[in-house]
């Protein structure tokens, strides 16, 4: 509900060799706002991610941080801003319990001990913190959570270390009914809390369930970002599979150019089927 | 000529004030109950003082704040010892529960109900379940009244259920029935589900801190709870919220009213099983099977969840439109339907909601989850002690 975003991109460019992934790229997101991305396989969604984590180099563009102008080099780097990705595969660690698996790579000690009981108490914590009742014990080993849980145990080690912005890629995928209910209402919490979320989904439910804003991606380029108030279902497949629609997203004449002339012409039969 | 308030009265306001201050939000420092309430240090204490003489709250010293200086006394509401039966009339169940003052759940009880039962019926078997939950009670425990969420149409004055249609109810005494059961020298009040639900995610779930909310609840009706302004929308005898009862399809399917197309004939259980071809089944677990077969592919139920996704968002927009609320909660199977079929809801409300009664409206579920009825069940009880804390205790 605030007027300036958490995190501003703006004229993202970034090449794999001769293929450019992502063309002049904005996107902004604001706290104690979902901002759902979207867009079709291969449209740079998780390319974009991955430079906002800090694992890929921009070739061009700035990023703005809580109103200051920042560098993001690596994953460090975007860890001490307080921006957390929890990926598809979640990366935990089946063989550890889940206060380990929060705690992981970042362990509190207690001179060289480990200082489990403040580990514990933190984890008890957060998960309290985003109303999770479906944990029984923070001492089970992560194997025997269903996937759901998985889920959950992975946005909470995301929002255990203050973190100001989250970026979920595809949390709801290859979750049941119930499940998928849970984490779209921890996923809203967590921005209800204040945090600036970043959902990334194919789900048109998950994304007009949750997202205040939503940005779509069509062949690297950013077309449209606008208000989940403002928009239909729809509209929001158009621009993911036409780059446009009505008034939204790429201009009908992109240029002279044949990129131009091919996207048009997919629009029309997009439009026909 | 009114003349101002009394001391008394100012008095009153003001435990009242503060009581429910730690009810709402827990533990508080003095001095942060100084800095909310607006009062002085010494009237904060003076009234903290006479709350821990009738046994409402407790003062103890906080936990390690770090910081320099003598720390404040935090007050703590009596949750163990304070406490109101709340019980919840549903479609397939009873519940009983204990809540204690601050909101916690302290005991509960959950009934199978046959449905077709008459509030004679029901209230005995809520009252054993009541009973249960006195053995083992604290022997200073003071219960400060019962709270009961039902579905159906409930008369303000005096509790009386005067048509429950999807209970079958049709003038039915639950309050005084529960009251005489009970024999506790304690008032039963009685509340429509959404509209306690309502009650309940205002005063701490959801929807704190929002004075305009719509409360959408369903099972096999929907109704709905409004808060307009802070307060709750009750209409002249109690009746208000009928909201599944508006008719959007003429000569549209049979509703249990009587009339027909009404709203929740399109979006309430029976509308959906039926869109699904599953008309002989019943119950809140063939709805949920409904959504997941609409996840696992099945055509039909895809269907049926988009279509009265499209249903529940002209409702959805009609509603924000006449009430313009800064948020509509989805409960009950409302819920499932909300996050099942988000998309349809949303483009409809788009479409059909006006640009200025869309802009700040936000759509949410439950916080408080299927607990909602009774935590809201107990704040209708609650609510006395509030208005007069050392009136009672």
């Amino acid at each position: 509900m605030s007027a300036t975003p958490l995190l501003e991109l703006r004229g993202i460019d970034k090449s794999f060799g001769p293929v450019q992934v992502l063309r002049d790229v904005a996107l902004s997101a604001y706290p104690g706002e979902v901002t759902a991305l979207v867009g079709d396989n291969g449209a740079g969604k998780s390319t974009l991610v991955k430079c906002i984590s800090g694992i890929y180099p921009t070739d061009a563009g700035e990023f703005v941080f809580d109103g200051r102008p920042v560098s993001i080099n690596s994953p460090r780097d975007a860890a001490e801003l307080g921006i957390e990705v929890v990926y598809q595969d979640l990366a935990l660690c089946d063989n550890l319990d889940i206060v380990q698996n929060m705690f992981l790579g970042r362990e509190k000690r207690n001179g060289i001990m480990l200082d489990e009981p403040t580990m514990e108490q933190m984890a008890a914590e957060t998960l309290a913190g985003l109303s999770v009742r479906t944990v029984k014990s923070l001492r089970q080993h992560v194997s025997s959570l269903s996937g759901g849980q998985r889920q959950t145990v992975a946005i909470a080690k995301a929002v255990l270390w203050n973190s100001k912005l989250v970026i979920l890629d595809e949390p709801t995928a290859a979750l049941g009914v119930a499940q998928t209910a849970q984490v779209l209402e921890l996923v809203r919490r967590l921005a209800d809390n204040g945090l600036a979320v970043v959902l990334i989904s194919h789900n048109m439910n998950d994304v007009f369930a949750v997202s205040d804003r939503i940005a779509a991606l069509y062949l690297g380029q950013m077309v449209a970002q606008v208000r989940t108030t403002d928009i239909t279902h729809a509209q929001v497949v158009e621009l993911i599979t036409a780059g446009r629609s009505g008034g939204l997203g790429l201009a009908a004449e992109t240029g002279a150019n044949g990129n131009g002339a091919a996207s048009a012409d997919r629009t029309t039969t997009e439009g026909a089927s | 000529m009114r003349a101002g308030p009394s001391q008394d009265e100012i008095r009153r306001q003001n435990l009242g004030a503060l009581l429910r201050y730690v009810h709402v939000h827990g533990a508080t420092s003095r001095a942060e109950l100084t800095n909310t309430l607006g009062l002085n240090r010494s009237t904060i204490g003076a009234l903290t003082a006479d709350l821990a003489a009738a046994g409402l709250v407790t003062e103890g010293a906080p936990k390690e704040t770090g910081r320099a200086g003598r720390p404040s006394l935090v007050v703590r509401p009596e949750s163990a010892r304070v406490f109101a039966y709340a019980c919840s009339i549903e479609v397939d169940r009873l519940r009983a529960a204990r809540v204690g003052l601050g909101g916690a759940v302290l005991d509960r009880r959950t009934l199978d109900r046959p449905r077709g039962l008459t509030a004679a019926e029901v209230a005995p078997l809520l009252a054993g379940a009541v009973k249960e939950m006195q053995h083992g009670l604290p022997a200073d425990a003071v219960c400060v009244g019962a709270g009961v969420a039902v579905c159906g149409m409930v008369r303000r004055d005096d509790g009386l259920v005067r048509l429950g249609p999807t209970t079958g109810w049709v003038d039915e005494p639950i309050g005084t029935a529960l009251g005489i059961e009970l024999g506790v020298d304690v008032p039963v009040l009685v509340g429509n589900v959404a509209e306690v639900a309502a009650f309940a995610e205002h005063a701490r779930g959801a929807a704190a801190g929002c004075d305009n909310v719509i409360y959408l609840y369903g099972d096999v009706g929907v109704g709905a709870g409004i808060i307009a302004g802070g307060r709750r929308l009750t209409g002249h005898g109690g009746y208000s919220g009928e909201v599944g009862h508006m008719v959007v399809v003429p000569d549209g399917a049979r509703c249990e009213c009587g009339n027909r197309g009404c709203w929740e004939t399109e979006i309430g259980e029976h509308g959906l099983l039926r869109a699904a071809g599953r008309s002989d089944a019943r119950g809140r677990d063939a709805v949920l099977e409904v959504f997941d077969a609409a996840d696992h592919g099945d055509a039909r139920a895809q269907t049926a969840v988009r279509q009265a996704g499209d249903w529940l968002g002209f409702g959805v927009a009609n509603l924000v439109n006449i009430f313009n609320p800064e948020m509509v909660i989805f409960g009950g199977t409302m819920r499932d339907l909300y996050l099942a079929a988000a998309a349809q809801i949303r483009s409809r409300l788009n479409c059909n909601g006006l640009p200025a009664c869309l802009e700040h409206v936000r759509l949410r579920t439950p916080k408080l989850g299927e607990d909602a009825p009774l935590i809201g069940a107990a704040e209708l009880a609650f609510e006395r002690l509030l208005a007069d804390p050392l009136d009672i205790g």
